[in-house]
């Protein structure tokens, strides 16, 4: 690790305003989703970001590829603070932090071809964006060249998503966040696109921020994990330590829910 | 001959244009089992419950086979037999919590109507039966429960809420067709819970549909496992878990991520596999298309 | 599912089709009449006969041939004032509906893609314009702007850019919370332009919806204006005067009356099922 980390997040607070209970006349009341968040993350490593619905993982993630301001506190990357930074402050850091989305339907565009898809954000951030680069990232995640002139509606849910992650890295990021990517997928898709994730980090020095609900994915994912819960840090650690000896109740609660895929008699009564 | 409470032979079910949506399923479910109906999206595991339940989606027939409940022939009787057959003995735990229940009417009478009008109990049983029900799946206040909308309770609650009115008129059969996929992994695990200690209690044979071959090892007794329509196994839990199993079954605990031995047992599966289950389906398809055009 | 994905994929049947091909041909008849009024209609649309007034159509007995839909009571050709009336229902049903479109959708957008004041001034000027009654309102405007083409075209536009601004702001408040608005955002795309490029084509199919109905609507406010006598110069045939006219003489030459309401009729019920069938086209979703 370096001195300066490459993530490093101080005192973040952020809310949202409650629309369902606003009064008639005044401003709607707040509802806090990150009361006061402190972590770093180290470059080049998986950090896994996990937590029930409601725990705020997915509003820190945005957080840290800026597609949500925070309320206060600092969002160091690389030594410089983002938190406060507006959108032309923002953009030449843009290309550095990728996003690969939950819902791979939701997040390419319908109307467009896969190779475009893939080319768009490299001609927006000047790296060319030619049919040649686009297949070349498309190879590079396991898909079949030809696989361009395809649209995302005809591509099965393990592809498409491989087409989301051959966008975030054409461009040549330092940070990728995986937002629960691989919880739409079936179980035999999930495990090839977590090991091209991986592999693909590795090869290319990327830190990653890995979101997900899935104690079980985590471990085998990532190298180190936040355990987040009403938008408070409950345990954060190398995994193998937070699994092995776990700081909080919330933490080992989650680890006892996960169900194995192995017969256990005392699993209920744990 | 054990008495059974469900027995599917040969069942097929075809679109219009006769492709299978279910290729020759057979399966039996005795008195306080809990059988698991597990297979990828697409492999046909719903439609197994939807055909017991005759909820099958518009354009979708039975084409072959039989369903007994209880030992007896649902195709042999007429429409409105059958429906009240399978309303009396069995009962449904959906999917999502979030729609299974009507927005716009109280909790109590979403529980308690279907026992009068399906069970023709009268309303002061029904409703003891729903406030009992209602006790046993760990909710506090069933009164006030009983008199809210749906939107003002957790997805958490809703689920228990439907495990409630499931076993309220004691059912012979209930099909819970994925009923923790939506929810966190610590109220899956309460959800579990309550459904095993309820079906032991009373006795209900339940058919649980899920992807999850970890929920597998911890709810059932047996197994039926699925791909693209077809029986690839059907074998006591304990059996497929132990190690003798269909080269898919085991492919499909080693892409589940265990915690035993986190750098062997977390392995895809394998393309070329599926690739020849595939193939011999075609072939199989091949056939039936000959024999039956 | 295999089986989700074959249910929407049923309903594209002949049905669907039919739906849309009646009403397309209605307009398409529309248009082309419009277009070649002065070749195909067969008289003058302004020329009397007293001579030839009140004749009945070629089915009934006293109808005089060339005069197939009969004539009104200072003798004129009905079926060429009502070819050239389709000319203006055509004219100001495109101009308005368009003007009315451009201006309500650009506002609800705006609304529904920036928020915060943005929001708060359409929505409250949006809420302030919809408390006129709309019939009333046009015929206000009409009268202090005086009658003619122009002012019947503003206040449509005027009246009804709320429906369009009511509606394109809820959608694009759905689609603003989709995922690829970020990744849009992840991707270089400036802010202002993602709504253009990535959030105009997913609104798209209802705005065109909008418009369509936009286009019956407007031919039922021209004739409402036509028929207070407030639309363009009496003698100009358009289908809103026509009625009005045949009002007068509705015991003893129904026909005034009639042909110009039913074109009417068919007129308004083609745009707004064309409208709806035109966005199941247009949705990759419902595809």
């Amino acid at each position: 690790m370096t001195a300066t980390p490459f993530f490093s997040v101080r005192n973040l607070h952020l809310s949202f305003a409650d629309r369902a209970h606003k009064p008639l006349f005044g401003p709607a009341p707040r509802i806090e989703v990150l009361k006061g968040l402190d972590l770093d993350i180290g470059e080049g490593r998986i950090t896994g970001i996990v937590g029930e619905s409601g725990s705020g993982k997915s509003t820190l993630g945005r957080v840290l590829v800026r597609l949500l301001d925070p309320d206060s506190g600092n969002v160091m990357f690389k030594g410089q603070d983002i938190a406060g930074l507006d959108e032309e402050a923002l953009r030449p850091l843009r290309r550095d932090l990728q996003m690969i989305f939950q819902d791979p339907m939701s997040s390419l565009n319908p109307r467009h071809k896969v190779w475009r898809i893939i080319a768009q954000p490299m001609k927006r951030y000047g790296l060319g964006g030619t049919r040649e680069q686009a297949t070349e990232a498309l190879v590079r995640v396991g898909l079949p060249a030809e696989f361009g002139d395809r649209f995302p509606h005809q591509l099965s849910g393990g592809q498409r998503q491989r087409v989301g992650i051959a966008r975030a890295i054409a461009v040549g990021p330092s940070f990728i966040l995986a937002d629960e990517i691989v919880s739409g997928l079936d179980v035999s898709s999930q495990a090839h696109v977590l090991m091209l994730l991986s592999k693909l980090a590795k090869e290319m020095g990327l830190t990653v921020a890995f979101i997900s609900h899935d104690l079980s994915v985590i471990r085998h994912l990532c190298d180190d994990v936040i355990v987040l819960d009403h938008g408070v840090i409950v345990d954060n650690g190398p995994v193998e330590q937070v699994f092995d000896d776990p700081q909080s109740d919330v933490t080992r609660k989650l680890l006892a829910a996960i169900p194995l895929p192995e017969m256990d008699d005392t699993w209920f009564e744990r | 001959m054990t008495r059974t409470v469900l027995d599917i032979m040969n069942l097929t079910v075809n679109l219009p244009n006769r492709t299978r949506i279910l290729r020759d399923v057979s399966l039996s479910l005795e008195p306080g089992e809990v059988r698991a109906l597990v297979g990828e999206s697409g492999a046909g595991k719903s439609m197994i419950g939807k055909a017991v339940l005759g909820i099958l989606p518009p354009k979708v027939r039975i084409s072959e086979g039989e369903i007994l409940l209880d030992n007896e022939h649902l195709g042999a009787m007429t429409p409105v037999t059958r429906r009240n057959t399978v309303a009396r003995m069995s009962a449904l735990i959906p999917q999502d919590p979030l729609t299974a229940l009507n927005p716009l009417r109280k909790i109590g009478p979403q529980i308690v109507d279907p026992l009068r009008r399906i069970h023709g109990w009268s309303a002061d049983k029904a409703r003891a039966r729903a406030l009992e029900l209602l006790d046993r799946v760990h909710i506090r206040a069933p009164e006030r429960v009983m008199a809210s909308y749906p939107h003002e309770l957790s997805g958490g609650m809703r689920q228990r809420i439907l495990i409630a009115a499931a076993f309220a008129p004691s059912p012979r059969l209930i099909v819970a067709d994925e009923p923790t996929t939506a929810l966190d992994v610590t109220v899956q695990k309460e959800i579990l819970k309550l459904i095993r200690e309820l079906q032991r209690e009373t006795g209900t044979a339940v058919l649980f549909v899920t992807h999850d071959m970890g929920v597998v090892a911890k709810i059932s007794q047996k197994v039926t496992v699925l791909f693209a329509g077809k029986v690839m196994e059907d074998a006591p839990t304990e059996q497929v878990f132990s190690g003798a199993a269909h080269p898919y079954t085991r492919a499909l605990i080693n892409a589940t991520p265990s915690s035993a031995d986190p750098s062997r047992s977390f392995t895809p599966v394998p393309a070329q596999l599926v690739a020849d289950l595939h193939r011999e389906i075609a072939q199989d398809d091949h056939l039936y298309m000959t024999v039956t055009s | 599912m295999a089986e989700a994905s074959t249910a929407p994929r049923a309903r594209h049947g002949s049905g669907l089709n039919l739906r849309l091909w009646l009403p397309l041909s209605w307009v398409t008849l529309l248009v082309v009449v419009a277009v070649f009024a002065r070749w195909i209609a067969p008289h003058d649309p302004l020329a009397q006969d007293l001579l030839l007034e009140r004749l009945p159509p070629f089915f009934m007995s006293g109808s005089e041939p060339g005069y197939w839909l009969g004539t009104d009571s200072l003798g004129r050709d009905v079926l060429s004032r009502m070819i050239y009336g389709a000319q203006i229902a055509l004219f100001v049903s495109v101009i308005a509906a368009s003007a009315t479109c451009v201006f309500g959708s650009v506002l609800g957008m705006l609304a529904g893609y920036y928020g915060g004041w943005a929001e708060r001034i359409i929505s409250r000027l949006v809420d302030i314009w919809m408390a006129f009654p709309p019939v009333l309102f046009a015929v206000l405007l009409v009268a202090v702007m005086g009658t003619g083409l122009t002012s019947v075209i503003a206040a449509i536009a005027l009246i009804d850019w709320t429906r369009f601004a009511r509606v394109v702001r809820a959608e694009t408040l759905v689609q603003t919370r989709m995922d690829y608005v970020d990744s849009a955002r992840i991707g270089g795309a400036r802010r202002a332009s993602t709504l253009w490029t990535e959030i105009l084509p997913n609104v798209l199919p209802t705005i065109i919806a909008l418009l369509m109905l936009e286009m019956g609507i407007a031919i039922i406010v021209e004739a409402i204006l036509s028929f207070v006598n407030l639309s363009i110069s009496t003698d100009d045939p358009t289908w809103g005067s026509m009625i009005a006219e045949g009002r007068n003489a509705i015991h003893f030459a129904w026909w005034v009356l009639l042909f110009p309401l039913i074109a009417l009729f068919f007129s308004v019920l083609s745009f707004s099922v064309l409208g709806e069938g035109l966005r199941q086209r247009f949705d990759p979703v419902l595809q």
